[in-house]
């Protein structure tokens, strides 16, 4: 029987960075990846040659000094990953669609701020209290900071506020307001489900900066393959643990895996799916409460997308940019699945260089999606989809081309749609159950399956533990490594990489 | 809602979640020593609580002050008062 130090389940952003940084501290590691590939949502596409992204467009946390910087460093994979700032006018546009008006935000939280003064002269009150408590909270969040970060987190009270409760407070201006609330499209809940202080937490560091990575995600996952080869982790694709077994004193002795074979691990971390984790834990050895807590998770939606370009576009001009289309002011009612009408759009431009050599404009657009609606679907896979099914993608493909064509006439003749996907596309390619963008919906007063579980030597990490997407991810990883490798020697750890 | 009530909900939290025996829910027993949670059951005290009484509890001086069942039970009690006012 094989042994090793740790076993991490998930070869998403969160598995990755987790199985490096133990492996960085001395341990022998197994990864194990349900899917066929590493990455998850960092995975991109090639069709005709052109890559395109699925779950990872652009993240924050790349200014200086910023979270996402400093954990790469650490990781030692700095200089493998380049930030394309979208920083130049029209680089982030909200547009609402119905009262033809437009927004062109420009990058940094101050630049921000002072352009929404001269978009709305008669709330500049409201704007500078909003960004007050954007700061404090974002301020308060000691686990953005690496060298704080084992420090026990203080809730603040924005923690039992929802984001829509300080909003109507500040002011009654509704574009103010859905401006403001935009960025909850990066979180996957709506501004009545999650707290002001979840929102600040992300929308914080996307008024800092908004970058994408030379090469999408594909970017990062070559860069952990490399250090991979080079580090004592084993990786193993199309695998996951079927079975716990040898169960004594609440830890788990022997995994046993989907692959037949068995395996010894001092700890096991799941980076997965909250309610995946309980699938695979017997669950006599866990209370009620936390079985009906963890049950009590709603999955967060995913999006359909269109992969498309714009031929005879000039690559100088094209981006990267992204758009958001708004067909009303409620992003409640926008982000509601029972909503029949144009949800919200956020149409991404990039330049990005071909398999064959070539430059290519290359359009993303997007919109939330509910596996809920697809449900009849939901048992169809791959290639054996029921005609209705290709209908309604087809339609949504349509609409999505019409509103792309709408805001963007110059390229209403050159756009070229290459390909298309639903939540089940995502669910059954890149194996996220429902399709889910964010895991689970980060909801106020809920508390996050994260770190050590009832079994001692079981923990969890990913995207639902802390904060939804690549940097929340990552920064669950960094604090489930520091108990996994103990706190002082974490701490040596990190203050070290970080001085080289 | 009664003090009554306050404490026939919260031993319910404790009977159905945790499956701990009725005859063990007496106000001086402390939660970590005699009803056997550990800090891991906290948050899914909290969780339950919260679903039960219709509450936010938060991680405050007043939350970390409760040891016994009863502390507990007293607590909640001031906390349904606090939003009836």
């Amino acid at each position: 029987m094989k042994k090793y130090d740790q076993i991490v389940v998930g070869g998403g952003v969160s598995g990755l960075t987790l199985s490096l940084l133990l492996a960085k501290n001395g341990k022998k590691v197994l990864l194990l990846e349900k899917g066929p590939h590493l990455g998850g949502s960092l995975i991109r596409f090639y069709k005709k040659n052109i890559p395109f992204d699925t779950g990872f467009h652009f993240t924050a946390g790349f200014s200086r000094g910023g979270i996402l910087s400093e954990m790469l460093k650490v990781l030692g994979i700095q200089d493998q990953i380049k930030p394309i700032f979208l920083s130049a006018p029209g680089s982030g546009v909200f547009v609402f669609e119905k009262d033809n008006l437009v927004y062109d935000m420009p990058s940094g939280t101050e630049n921000f701020r002072l352009k929404l003064h001269q978009y709305f002269p008669q709330e500049i009150q409201a704007i500078d209290a909003y960004f007050l408590k954007v700061k404090k909270v974002y301020q308060a969040t000691i686990s953005l900071d690496l060298r704080k970060i084992g420090l026990h987190a203080q809730a603040v009270d924005e923690d039992y506020l929802s984001l829509q409760e300080v909003l109507d407070a500040l002011t009654t201006n509704v574009h103010l307001k859905a401006l403001l609330s935009a960025f909850c499209v990066c979180y996957g809940a709506n501004p009545k489900e999650t707290s002001f202080a979840n929102h600040a937490r992300v929308a914080g560091g996307l008024y800092e900066s908004v970058a994408r990575i030379e090469n999408g995600g594909e970017a990062f996952i070559r860069a952990f393959n490399e250090r991979f080869s080079q580090s004592n982790i084993e990786v193993c694709c199309n695998t996951t643990i079927s079975e716990c077994a040898e169960i004594k004193n609440d830890a788990v002795g022997r995994f046993i895996l989907s692959n037949g074979e068995s395996v010894t691990a001092t700890e096991c971390t799941f980076t997965i799916h909250p309610q995946e984790v309980l699938k695979i834990l017997p669950r006599q050895y866990f209370r009620k409460a936390f079985l009906e807590r963890v049950a009590a998770f709603e999955t967060s939606y995913g999006f359909f997308s269109v992969f498309g370009i714009v031929e005879n576009a000039c690559p100088n001009e094209f981006g990267p940019s992204i758009t958001s289309l708004l067909p009303s002011t409620n992003l409640n009612t926008l982000l509601d699945p029972n909503q029949k009408e144009d949800t919200a759009l956020a149409i991404i431009r990039s330049v990005e260089a071909g398999k064959d050599g070539k430059k290519y404009c290359v359009v993303n657009a997007f919109q939330p999606e509910f596996y809920s609606n697809l449900k009849q679907w939901a048992d169809s896979s791959i290639g054996k989809r029921p005609a209705a099914y290709n209908e309604y993608k087809a339609r949504q493909a349509q609409r999505i081309t019409e509103r792309f064509s709408n805001f963007f006439p110059q390229y209403r003749n050159d756009f070229k749609i290459i390909d298309a996907a639903s939540v089940l596309t995502f669910r059954d390619y890149l194996f996220s159950p429902e399709g889910n963008a964010y895991g689970i919906k980060q909801k106020m007063g809920q508390f996050n399956l994260f770190g050590k579980l009832p079994l001692v030597n079981i923990y969890v990490a990913g995207q639902s533990a802390v904060l939804p997407g690549i940097v929340g991810a990552m920064l669950s990883s960094f604090i489930v490594a520091r108990n996994l490798i103990g706190k002082e020697e974490f701490n040596h750890f990190i203050a070290g990489e970080l001085t080289n | 809602m009664t003090e009554q009530d306050v404490i026939r909900l919260v031993n319910e939290v404790f009977v159905d979640s945790f499956e701990i025996e009725k005859s063990r829910l007496v106000p001086e027993a402390n939660i970590f020593m005699d009803l056997g949670l550990d800090s891991l059951d906290i948050v899914d005290l909290v969780v339950a609580l919260q679903k039960k009484f219709g509450v936010t509890i938060r991680d405050d001086e007043r939350v970390r002050t409760i040891r016994t069942l009863g502390d507990l039970q007293q607590f909640i009690l001031t906390l349904k008062k606090e939003i009836g006012k």
